[in-house]
């Protein structure tokens, strides 16, 4: 998986991985809350080995990042108690009992589109919403468990919800790439 | 419990869930080697723009882009979004001729700058891009996983 990160702006901390071979669980913390919620150049390399096997052992990434297993393991559990990076496990919709997939979008009138999107997210079979620029205000990814919910999508997306103006009803018949790499962790 | 935090121990698991730790092993491993499960880092969208970001780094602004291939030019369109590694995602819209990417990118000009090199590809005739204002929900924990990359 192609990472993108080219993180630039860090390059006075030559020596980090030196000082961070020193440091114990507590100077771990110390350091990263003198530097903010940010996450290093250590951390990010961490986070390419783990996107590889998110369950490889502190260890292992230590060799192969030529740094202590300590340190990784301290890192990593920074990391994850700051809420900054966590290994999660991703199932696939089919495991839930799912069968199909669609993009649907919503035009909203009369009514703050935040509210409709807040009517959606509690339903369980909406697995994302979001509210974007352009012709549709709201959009999200709806899994349906029969054919028959898919073809009443748009019926059942607007029913008991006021504003509704129109309805966009997209089925996804083919992912091609699917690597979420960023995301809210609180939400 | 894996949704929550892939780095648990398997044997934590199997305690908890009363069963053995192979049973929990084999289990997962199934599930990854049939391409249903993915155990994988995620960073908090607080985290992910660092200080001077280029155009090509990854980052907190999603970008939806709808694109409507010329006919004959789908497979060719598709190839070009897979080359961008900006593009996280990418799936068909009541299938072929159209294709939805979305692109995380650091900025805003890097969302422009994405989009430009997207209308750039040959065989397109038209896209539409759509900024995300607002996260009301996502869940990280399930997703189409099973996709044609990773069967590759």
């Amino acid at each position: 998986m192609g990472w993108g990160w080219g993180w630039r702006g860090y390059g006075r901390r030559v020596g980090e991985d030196e000082l961070g071979n020193l440091a114990d669980g507590l100077g771990e913390r110390a350091a990263r809350r003198q530097r903010g919620s940010a996450l290093d150049e250590v951390d990010r390399r961490i986070i390419g080995v783990l996107a590889r096997d998110g369950r490889a052992q502190s260890t292992t990434i230590g060799e192969e990042l030529g740094l202590s297993g300590n340190l990784v393991a301290n890192r990593i559990r920074a990391m994850d108690a700051a809420g900054l990076m966590r290994v999660v496990a991703v199932a696939d919709y089919r495991l839930h009992g799912y069968k199909l997939l669609a993009r649907i979008r919503l035009k909203v009138s009369g009514r703050p589109p935040v509210e409709v999107a807040e009517e959606l997210a509690v339903r369980e079979e909406v697995l994302s919403v979001h509210l974007t620029s352009g012709r549709f205000s709201v959009s999200c990814l709806h899994a349906f468990r029969t054919a028959r919910e898919m073809v009443e999508a748009a019926r059942l997306v607007s029913a008991g919800i006021a504003g509704v103006e129109d309805v966009d009803v997209e089925l996804i018949n083919t992912v091609y790439r699917y690597s979420p790499s960023v995301g809210p962790l609180g939400a | 419990m894996l949704a929550h935090d892939a780095r648990l121990s398997f044997r934590k698991i199997a305690a908890d869930l009363g069963v053995t730790e192979g049973t929990v092993r084999a289990r997962v491993k199934r599930l990854q080697a049939g391409g249903l499960l993915k155990l994988t880092p995620i960073v908090d969208l607080s985290a992910a723009i660092p200080d001077g970001a280029g155009p090509d780094d990854a980052g907190q602004i999603m970008v939806f882009v709808t694109i409507t291939c010329a006919k004959g030019r789908f497979d060719e369109v598709r190839e070009g979004l897979m080359r961008m590694p900006l593009v996280r995602a990418l799936f068909d819209a009541n299938a072929a001729p159209r294709l939805v990417a979305v692109c995380m990118v650091a900025t805003v000009s890097a969302a422009g700058g994405v989009v430009n090199q997207i209308l750039a590809l040959d065989g397109i005739r038209e896209a539409e891009s759509e900024i995300v204002l607002q996260t009301v929900k996502y869940n990280a924990a399930i997703g189409p996983i099973a996709t044609l990359e990773d069967q590759a």
